[in-house]
């Protein structure tokens, strides 16, 4: 009997099952001491290597004889049975040394059925540990991802996945990646791996560990296709995660509420009135830049504009919008605050309006068309604006800025948050501090400036929590 | 009122009438500046130094941007319109004698009441002798301005209300005896659209395509051609409150003839102007700067709650005079100095 020994089973095995497709099969029919075995290799439909292993002892086979004649068609029948449906799939007949036992009868049946198939001796090797090896070693079909959460600057939360293993990763491939965690709940956060099957993701796994808020790195072994071993320092295992993946999106909050990086805190206020209001209006001011300071040490600038009312009076020309700081630290505006306490209020000029207009047309002007990080403009007063053209009892704007436009720009730029104190309360606030406020100001006798910092997305909330991690960029 | 021995002593009242605050007393003032800004053949001078007094003071004062004050009693002012002088012209059977003499300016004498608003209406607050001295200045007077408020009118809908009560009683006093008239009051009347410059105003007007720009007028004011202001003023008393625009137009037929009524859409501050530009911006038009808020901390008693913008252009204010001082004129037979 003639043995073709071109390459060794392991290596024709893991050649075989790597070329496997949607539709192939690889079989293994073993010839052993304990029976006729047969491995059925395909990939499923996500394209992992699956085996079914059938064994059929030789006493069932020989069904109480010891031997069999070559010329037997039951016995044929019976060995061929065991062995299965072969067609259309790469064989391989595995076998002990001739020896003149039933196995001889049996391989002959075999050949005689597949005379294409590889016939391997194998003495020393377990046919189920070089299908274990193969399957563990088959290259990744599709490339693994990791889901994680973008944050937009505007604090907007998407899903996304970042490639953890590429096609045709093979395991022991290691990984490291950074990422962040926010605040989760007690099931702690989610680390779930998708492949792709064409456009769809599937997941892989999903697996949860309590990990403290911050930036961590994630190490991530391939162990297998479809298993995946994942580790953070300083943070105990990663286990099975118990919730189902509609659990897990939908308890992702629409925004990240907690600022990411850098923030920019425009305070703008109506300086104009009575004087105790403005008083009131510096003092909020001052509340939320202390409050946020100490909340984002080192990560806040703050920006403050004052704004009073036009005079339409030709020998008292309108005064530039005074900007009394522009993305300084927050101790150098507080200092510029402390220049507009002293000058107090300005009992001049129109009115029944203020230059809100001119002073959105200023901030405008200087945040510029070039993308700035998460931007804040707070605008702290009572007056509506001017309108840009005569529209009502209150006069034009002199420069003709439109707030309306102006406003609209603010807020369809990327990164920006808008929140308002007035001194009206919500409905007779007018339609502009609706939108300054962002929906809604709070009102300025009763506002809490943590809950309004908290709303504008420039603090957590206290009940926040995020079930996966967070890209770094 | 003092007899005045003088040639150009003013024989024929012309009474102003109107609600509260709809502009009387602005009016006044803006007359002279109206008459040294437009050439035209007609000047305006005081014949008495309270009022040559009066025209100087309110004149300035409206142009240093304020509006008068409230006005508090009757003030009662006369002046002279003086036309141009007729161009010379040859007398029959002259044959002797130097050469042709020019003949005299017409002039126009007016004797001008400028009541409190308050009087004309059911005030409990006005005295029933204040009531009856303009009354009986209107018995007198040969013409009547009558100053038609449409933010009054917008607002509180009862401008009209002046305008009826006072004609009413008018009518009363002097139509009671005369059985032989048309049952026709013998005045003549001029209705002032006051506050034109108002946004509101402008607007009912370019809404109804009433407005139009000379094209000489280097401002570019927009304008409603004088036969189109008695349609403004119907739908200015349509758009109101009360909405009885038949109401006034009934009560104008039944008391004037139809030849003595004339609307005048006016305005005593005009439009403001862009210095720099200096032409009408219909974005930016608005005149009236508010100098406090709703509850007018820190104004005096009477103090306007507003102020004048920029300069102050007077429309219309000077043809209403000069109107009634024709009609006048040209009721005399021999029209000299009437
Ligand atoms: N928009 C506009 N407002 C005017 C004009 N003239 C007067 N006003 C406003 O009307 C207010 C009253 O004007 P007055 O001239 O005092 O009115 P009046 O009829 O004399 O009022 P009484 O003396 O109280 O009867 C002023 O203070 C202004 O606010 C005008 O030409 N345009
Ligand atoms: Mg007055």
């Amino acid at each position: 009997m003639t043995v073709p020994r071109e390459v060794p089973l392991p290596t024709a095995l893991a050649d075989a099952t790597e070329k496997l497709d949607g539709t192939g099969r690889v079989v293994v029919v073993e010839l052993g001491a304990g029976g006729i075995t047969t491995y059925r290799l395909d990939r499923d439909d996500v394209g992992f290597l699956r085996c079914r292993g059938r064994n059929v002892p030789w006493p069932v086979l020989l069904g109480g004889r010891t031997s069999w004649d070559s010329g037997d068609a039951e016995g044929e029948r019976a060995v061929l049975r065991a062995a299965g449906d072969l067609s259309g799939a790469v064989v391989f007949f595995v076998c002990p040394l001739p020896d003149g036992s039933p196995t001889d009868t049996a391989i002959a049946w075999l050949r005689k059925a597949r005379p294409e198939a590889r016939i391997y001796t194998a003495d020393a090797v377990v046919v189920a540990d070089l299908i274990r090896a193969a399957m563990a070693n088959d290259p990744l079909r599709w490339p693994y991802d990791l889901v994680l959460l973008r944050a937009h600057p505007d604090g907007r939360l998407e899903l996304t996945a970042e490639q953890l293993f590429p096609f045709g990763a093979r395991r022991g491939k290691l990984v490291r990646r950074e990422l962040r965690c926010e605040p989760s709940d007690a099931k702690g956060v989610a680390f779930a791996v998708v492949s792709w099957q064409d456009r769809d993701p599937v997941l892989v796994s999903i697996q949860a560990a309590r990990v403290p808020a911050g930036r961590h790195e994630l190490t991530a072994e391939l162990r297998r296709p479809g298993l995946v071993r994942m580790s953070i320092r300083g943070v105990p295992e990663l286990t099975e995660d118990e919730r189902d993946w509609a659990e897990l999106v939908s308890a992702v909050p629409l925004r990240l509420a907690s600022p990411s990086g850098p923030m920019h805190l425009i305070c703008a206020v109506e300086t104009c009135g009575a004087p105790a209001k403005v008083e009131e209006r510096l003092g909020r001011i001052r509340q939320m830049i202390t409050t946020l300071s100490s909340e984002l040490p080192d990560r806040l600038d703050v920006s403050l504009v004052a704004y009073g009312a036009h005079s339409y009076d030709a020998r008292d020309p309108d005064p530039p919008i005074d900007v009394a700081a522009w993305t300084a630290s927050p101790v150098r505006a507080l200092e510029s605050l402390r220049r507009l306490e002293d000058a107090g209020a300005d009992a001049r000029g129109y009115p029944d309006a203020a230059r809100l207009e001119d002073m959105l047309a200023e901030v405008d002007r200087r945040l510029g068309s070039a993308a700035t990080g998460r931007t804040a403009l707070l605008t702290v007063g009572e007056r509506p604006p001017h309108p840009p053209r005569v529209e009502s009892e209150i006069l034009p704007c002199p420069a003709r800025h439109d707030w309306s436009q102006l406003l609209r720009r603010l807020e369809n730029r990327p990164g920006m948050t808008l929140g308002a104190i007035c001194d009206r309360p919500g409905e007779r606030a007018g339609r502009a501090w609706s939108r300054l406020g962002g929906g809604a100001p709070a009102h300025l006798e009763a506002v809490d400036v943590r809950t309004l910092a908290a709303r504008m997305g420039l603090r957590r909330p206290p009940d926040q929590l995020i079930p996966f991690p967070l890209t770094v960029d | 009122m003092h007899p005045d021995p003088g040639s150009a002593r003013p024989s024929h009242n012309i009474a102003m009438w109107g609600a509260p605050g709809s502009g009387k007393t602005t009016l006044l003032a803006s007359l002279s500046i109206a008459l040294m800004r437009r050439r035209g053949p007609w000047k305006i001078i005081g014949a008495d130094d309270p009022s040559a007094e009066f025209l100087e003071e309110k004149s300035l004062t409206l142009s240093r941007g304020e509006f008068p004050q409230a006005t508090l009693d009757m003030e009662s002012y006369r002046w002279v319109l003086v036309g141009e002088p007729k161009a010379p012209e040859r007398r029959r059977g002259r044959l002797f004698g130097g050469p042709p003499k020019a003949a005299p300016a017409p002039r126009v004498g007016i004797s001008l009441l400028d009541p409190p608003g308050g009087l004309y209406g059911d005030r409990g607050s006005v005295s029933a002798t204040d009531q009856k001295e303009l009354l009986d200045n209107l018995v007198q007077s040969r013409g009547i301005v009558f100053l038609f408020d449409p933010i009054r009118e917008f607002d509180n809908g009862d401008a009209f209300d002046y305008l009826y009560r006072a004609l009413v009683q008018l009518a009363k006093q002097i139509l009671a005896g005369d059985d032989h008239g048309d049952g026709k009051l013998p005045h003549s009347l001029a209705v002032c659209i006051t506050k034109f410059d108002d946004r509101r105003v402008l607007q009912t007007a370019e809404r109804d395509g009433l407005l139009t720009v000379d094209p000489d007028d280097p401002h570019g004011f927009p304008r409603v051609e004088p036969e189109d202001a008695a349609r403004l003023f119907h739908r200015l008393c349509e758009v109101s409150r009360s909405g009885n625009a038949d109401l006034v137009v009934n009560a104008l037929d039944q008391y004037f003839r139809e030849d003595r009524i004339r609307f005048f859409v006016t305005s005593s501050i005009g439009f403001y102007l862009d210095p720099e530009r200096n032409v009408f911006d219909a974005r930016d038009f608005q005149n009236m700067v508010p100098n406090v808020t709703g509850n007018q901390q820190g104004l005096k008693a009477g103090a306007s709650k507003f102020r004048i913008r920029g300069r102050v252009h007077p429309i219309n204010v000077m043809e209403p005079m000069v109107w009634l001082g024709e009609q006048f004129y040209n009721s005399q037979p021999n029209n000299g100095t009437i």
